[in-house]
């Protein structure tokens, strides 16, 4: 039994090796995208943070005349450059069209309100719609300097001029805030959910061509008919073919968890900052974990695929059934990057949810790994499950010899 | 050696939204169908002697393909049996596969295998031990001339070379019975003639061979007997010369058995 089902695994994988495209899916892709898209977008992040940071912001204020102390301010702090608008109208157009950064309006009120002591109002501009731009963050703590100096000045002005007395009148109940959360459990819910999203892609994608190729191909070329007329029983034919679409796809997982893990090891150690100390703490053997929750994963993959590619008359036909597929493997990926949604063992018995959300534990450093007998025990029981269905449609000739 | 007998297969037809559809339309028309059932191959029977060749002839759509994939056990019969070498094929379909050899008109090849590495897989899911199967595939490059091209890859040959190599394929496992449904469909004449030659040889090697052909020319030139088929049901089963004695063209004979109105001379 078992030097058929390898004759048919070893000759399949000789033409799978064969083949120009599945050696792309299967093993260019997964090593070399995900280091470059790491690297692109980790310095396209840290370029972006740089320049909003450290680039010269032009500004206008209109009705300076109302209050010349915080005109003064703003044209003396650094990275700043100041543009004249004759008029408050003309805000909103420039800073569409990009000729100022922020705009700060003051009033007839502000002059008189600010000479008597009082709190006034002053309106800052800025394109909220930028998510990148630190236009209001910069400014704000421009503005934040100047009253804490009108501030220091007033109260003297009251007689209350220890620091502490100060305190107690401005912040009466002053709040710590402690996050429980560490640095790595807080990037790893950020960050955590797109790892997943890549492992599951590359592991369909792995297994996709050599699954469309190894029946609907097989079909359509002609050879099915010769292969079922061997002595060899169906289920023993599926099983071969399975085993070669659950290696594909399998090495194509692996190979992308392997570029991730060297490139964690390399270049992840010099990404500075916190982002940098997060990467730092993620171990080999979180890796490892990954690595084997995604083999029942891939199964899943294998068959469904097998399925869809013994049911397809032709190629194309069997593309076009495996693009919806994709979709539904998509959705369950994705919920892992939803709010609210977290590992339980209700989750844990999600196929592909399941693991994504595990990964994205992983990577926090907050797994209870209890939840991986669920997830490994319910991916490999529907995985099974699928590979018995498809021997069954194997041995249906309705399916075999469709017309 | 074939024995059939009231083979007969019926297919559930699927549903199917729309009458554009050509191939259902003519099945529409088409006497078999049964509530949504189609009678494909209907009680057939027949008999072939070691060492025959019988060709099985018959119109486009009479259930030629149907009979011939029933007898090599890639479709399960829904009544009747058929025995082939003393073995009944609806009990025993595995020990048939290891007598028979199939080839089709419509047979590929797995392109990126070369024709020694695909008679060789054939083999070896046939059973056949490593050091005679490798002797069996020299022997049939050597044979059917293919040694030229054993060691290329299939896509790189031409439709002629391909044939051959489906033939070897076919008989790597030396089969005592070989069925062949229209095997000279698409080549040119070289090339059909080479296949003629060989299914000649078959029957020179004492192998029983049935085929199924458009050609009247083929039959006349290679079979021992004739089995017309016609809306899936046997119209005529003698010797070749009984269906000579119809009328001396077998084109002509052919079309009265299936009751066309013959309109030349």
């Amino acid at each position: 039994m078992l030097k058929q089902i390898l004759t048919i695994y070893f000759k399949e994988m000789k033409e799978v090796l064969r083949d120009r495209r599945t050696l792309l899916f299967m093993l260019v892709l997964p090593t070399l995208v995900v280091p470059l898209l790491f690297n692109f977008m980790f310095s396209f992040i840290s370029k972006a943070e740089k320049k909003a940071k450290t680039e010269t912001l032009t500004y206008a204020v209109v009705g300076a005349e109302y209050l010349p102390e915080l005109a003064d301010h703003f044209a003396n702090s650094t990275g700043f450059e100041s543009v004249s608008l004759s008029s408050a109208d003309q805000i909103r157009p420039a800073i569409a069209d990009g000729d100022i950064k922020l705009a700060i309006e003051m009033t007839q009120g502000v002059a008189t309100g600010f000479a008597e002591a009082k709190q006034v109002e002053i309106i800052l501009y800025y394109n909220n719609a930028s998510s990148s731009s630190k236009a209001r963050e910069r400014a704000k703590a421009v503005i934040e300097t100047f009253n804490e100096q009108v501030r220091e000045k007033r109260l003297h002005a009251l007689g209350i001029q220890e620091e502490t007395e100060q305190a107690s009148i401005l912040e009466p109940c002053r709040v710590k805030v402690i996050g429980t959360a560490d640095d790595r459990e807080y990037l790893g819910e950020r960050l955590g959910g797109m790892l997943p999203y890549l492992f599951i892609i590359f592991a369909f994608i792995g297994a996709l061509y050599p699954a469309i190729d190894l029946g609907a191909g097989e079909k359509e070329r002609g050879t099915l008919e010769t292969l079922l007329l061997t002595p060899v029983p169906r289920n023993r034919l599926v099983l071969g073919k399975f085993m070669v679409i659950f290696t594909t796809g399998v090495t194509a997982a692996l190979l992308s968890l392997a570029s991730i893990t060297v490139w964690l090891l390399t270049k992840g150690q010099q990404v500075k900052g916190t982002l940098g100390s997060v990467i730092s703490t993620i171990e080999t053997t979180d890796m490892v974990l990954i690595g084997a929750m995604l083999i029942p994963t891939t199964a899943i993959f294998a068959a469904l695929l097998m399925c869809i590619s013994i049911y397809a008359k032709s190629f194309k036909e069997a593309q076009s059934y495996a693009t919806p597929l994709n979709f539904l493997i998509i959705i369950p990926a994705i919920m892992a990057i939803l709010p609210g949604v977290e590992l339980n063992w209700k989750t844990a018995m999600i196929p592909i949810t399941n693991v994504s959300l595990a990964i994205k534990e992983l990577i926090k450093g907050t797994m209870d790994y209890t939840f991986l007998v669920a997830i490994l025990g319910s991916s490999t029981l529907i995985a099974v499950m699928a590979v018995l269905f498809c021997s069954i449609w194997f041995n249906r000739e309705e399916v075999l010899f469709r017309e | 050696m074939i024995h059939v007998r009231g083979l007969s297969k019926r297919f559930k037809l699927a549903r199917k939204r729309g009458s554009k559809d050509t191939k259902l339309q003519k099945i529409k028309e088409d006497p078999r169908l049964e509530n949504r059932h189609f009678n494909a191959v209907k009680e057939v029977n027949f008999d072939v002697e070691k060492g025959q060749v019988a060709g099985l002839l018959g119109p486009n759509g009479a259930g030629k393909t149907t009979l011939l994939r029933m007898l090599a056990t890639s479709l399960m019969p829904t009544a009747g049996s058929a025995e082939i070498l003393g073995i009944d094929l609806a009990s025993n379909p595995l020990e048939i596969r290891r007598r028979i050899g199939f080839l089709s008109g419509k047979t590929g090849l797995y392109d990126r295998l070369t024709p020694r590495e695909m008679m060789t897989y054939f083999g070896t899911l046939q059973g056949i031990d490593a050091s005679s199967l490798r002797r069996r595939v020299d022997e049939l490059i050597e044979q059917l001339g293919m040694s030229d091209y054993a060691d290329r890859r299939n896509s790189t040959l031409s439709t002629g070379m391909k044939q051959k190599v489906s033939i070897a394929r076919s008989l790597v496992h030396d089969p005592e019975v070989v069925i062949l449904d229209e095997p000279t469909t698409g080549l040119d004449v070289a090339a059909s003639e080479q296949i003629l030659e060989l299914i000649k040889g078959f029957r020179d090697d004492g192998r029983t061979v049935i085929f199924s052909t458009h050609h009247m020319h083929e039959v006349d030139r290679l079979c021992d007997r004739v089995v017309l088929i016609d809306l899936g049901e046997v119209r005529f089963d003698a010797d070749l010369q009984e269906m000579k004695a119809i009328d001396s063209s077998l084109d002509r004979a052919f079309l009265k058995l299936i009751g066309q109105e013959v309109t030349y001379a």
